[in-house]
């Protein structure tokens, strides 16, 4: 079936009607073009916005104090609320698990030193899993471990800002810093290529911080929670549970929006997954559709072709065709025609999302690209369809009888 | 060689359909090289076709985007001749009905008679039994049906049975034995 005289025999047939080619091949190519540009788009868009997640851990929970709203069990309202020690480690009981977890003390615009340059940045003191929740990723050294945490250590990690800007280019790596006017010895450095913010951070233990510059305050600013591999819905919960328990806990009212605040990340994740799941089905809704009307027209014009040539296969019959060469050869003449002019969309396709691409780069558009899957798919589903498009114009060749096909008009 | 004759619906084609296994046939018994091609399907009925049998239409049939040699080389393509050997056979058949130079013409840049000598080298060159000319002359000036018949007369006497179904006398004269069809039967 897959011979060279077959082929020569099709590529004949087809090249010796050009519009009826070309018209095919136009919509069948524009089809495949129009999928493969929005599923590039939509590529970049998801790209985009995942990049915007992956500052931090997704499967936390961002747990903060603030003023409450509302007067509540004889508070007044506008009452600061803080968030202590043991309240964090009551919620570690509250929690039936607790994967992984952070204090964090916050401070800005802290005076930084190294040689005779200086610069005022953020300062973090946490605990080590931080480092997970936070998705920070080392470029050299370590980060802040238990060791720190108990003996209150003065050692520092450098965001890649710090390093630019303080170090000029020279090895961090052993050097002290002094950072609100104590030497702290520079253990690592990280770089987040998500967060501009993060990379201006110098970050210490969680016991250091409290005990310099705080002075021994406790209070803790932001508490980090992971939730492993839990369900969203099971964060959910957890979510809506350590609420309530955490507001009765600090007398903080029920309806109160502002007294304590919680953020889900694994919740905000699954509402962006959603949305991208939709417009993915759309995305491949419609660029089948478009390919099912590209299919229909091609099935349309093999259907006028076949009783065009109604006479020409009544001679091949005669001349000793059997039925299955016949189908072969309107159905393999689909199938070249789709594949060839699909790949010519496919193609133009890639080519014109690889230029367009640098000039709509933006936060949440990044990388538009056509995944090779994506691709192959494409051209599976033109496959399908070329054969099934040729199916039924191939079965009413096949039924022309040479006998009616031969008689003179 | 038989000549066919009978006014029209008489059933001188369907005869010459039965014969060349294109239609079916209800009753009687068709020996072709003594197998019987009774309730024959398709498929094999193309075989025994592209083995025994060669077609004349009156209207030549020539694939009017192949040239002549293509055109006479297609029998061979479905006998799975290969290529090389299909076309140097499709100019050996064409020289002789003496086309040796028009093998690459279309069929429009040929002339009636050329192109129904085409065709009878289409009918020739996967070698058959028996050429079944279906009012081959119909369309042809009277000094080109005698080329054509000369010609069919010609191959005849080198062995190869003709069935040419026809409403000229003159025509039917030029054949050894006529069969007169009246109503469907041999009158």
């Amino acid at each position: 079936m897959f011979n060279r005289d077959t082929w020569l025999e099709i590529a004949y047939t087809v090249l010796s009607h050009p519009l009826r080619t070309a018209l095919t091949g136009v919509s069948i190519a524009l089809g495949v073009f129009i999928l493969v540009v929005m599923q590039g788009l939509g590529f970049g868009l998801q790209n985009g916005v995942k990049k915007q997640f992956a500052d931090d851990a997704v499967n936390s929970i961002w747990v903060q104090a603030g003023r409450t709203q509302l007067a509540y069990k004889g508070n007044m309202a506008n009452k600061s609320v803080k968030i202590r020690e043991n309240d964090v480690e009551a919620m570690f009981e509250e929690m039936d698990t607790v994967y992984a977890s952070s204090r964090r003390i916050r401070t800005w615009g802290v005076q930084m030193e190294y040689g005779d340059k200086a610069g005022s940045y953020p300062l973090r003191g946490v605990d080590p899993d931080h480092q997970m929740l936070e998705n920070t990723k080392l470029t050299d050294g370590r980060y802040i471990n238990q060791r720190d945490i108990v003996e209150e250590t003065k050692v520092a990690v450098l965001g890649a800002t710090i390093v630019e800007e303080v170090y000029q280019g020279k090895d961090p790596m052993g050097t002290h810093i002094m950072i609100g006017g104590v030497l702290f010895s520079v253990v690592g450095t990280f770089d987040d290529p998500a967060s501009r913010w993060e990379n201006k951070m110098a970050v210490v233990p969680y016991s250091t911080a409290k005990k310099l510059f705080r002075s021994g305050r406790d209070k803790v600013d932001q508490v980090i929670l992971g939730t492993g591999d839990m369900e969203v819905v099971e964060t959910v919960s957890l979510t809506d549970r350590l609420m309530v328990w955490l507001k009765e806990r600090k007398s903080v009212h029920p309806e109160d929006a502002r007294g304590i605040w919680m953020e889900n990340n694994n919740e905000e994740y699954q509402k962006y997954q959603n949305i991208f799941l939709g417009i993915e089905l759309f995305i491949w809704g419609l660029g089948l559709l478009t390919l099912l009307a590209g299919a229909m027209g091609v099935a349309n014009i093999l259907a006028i072709a076949v009783k065009e040539r109604t006479k020409e296969i009544g001679v091949r019959k005669a001349l000793g065709a059997t039925g299955l060469s016949i189908v072969g050869l309107v159905v393999q003449e689909s199938l070249s025609l789709m594949l060839v002019s699909g790949s010519l969309g496919l193609v133009v396709g890639v080519w014109l999302l690889e230029i367009v691409s640098p000039m709509i780069a933006h936060e949440y558009f990044q990388n538009p690209q056509v995944d090779f899957r994506i691709a192959m798919v494409a051209l599976g589903v033109l496959t399908v369809v070329g054969v099934l498009s040729g199916v039924g114009p191939a079965i009413r060749a096949v039924s022309i009888k040479p006998v009616e096909a031969l008689r003179d008009e | 060689m038989v000549a066919i004759m009978g006014s029209s619906g008489s059933g001188k084609s369907t005869l010459l359909n039965i014969l060349g296994l294109l239609d079916g046939f209800d009753e009687g018994e068709y020996m072709l090289s003594g197998e019987s091609m009774a309730g024959l399907n398709e498929r094999s009925s193309a075989r025994y076709r592209s083995k025994f049998l060669g077609f004349v239409f009156q209207s030549f049939n020539l694939i009017n985007f192949k040239t002549a040699a293509e055109n006479v080389a297609l029998p061979l393509y479905y006998q799975g001749v290969s290529r090389k050997e299909r076309n140097k056979r499709a100019i050996d058949f064409l020289k002789k009905v003496g086309l040796n130079d028009w093998s690459n013409h279309l069929p429009n840049q040929l002339s009636g008679g050329q192109k129904q000598r085409v065709a009878i080298a289409r009918a020739l060159v996967g070698k058959p039994k028996v050429i079944l000319a279906d009012e081959p002359t119909g369309a042809l000036d009277s000094k080109t049906s005698y080329e054509v018949m000369g010609l069919l007369r010609e191959l005849n006497k080198e062995g190869i049975t003709m069935v040419v179904v026809t409403h000229e006398n003159d025509i039917a004269e030029m054949c050894d034995r006529t069969i007169n069809l009246h109503d469907g039967q041999i009158a």
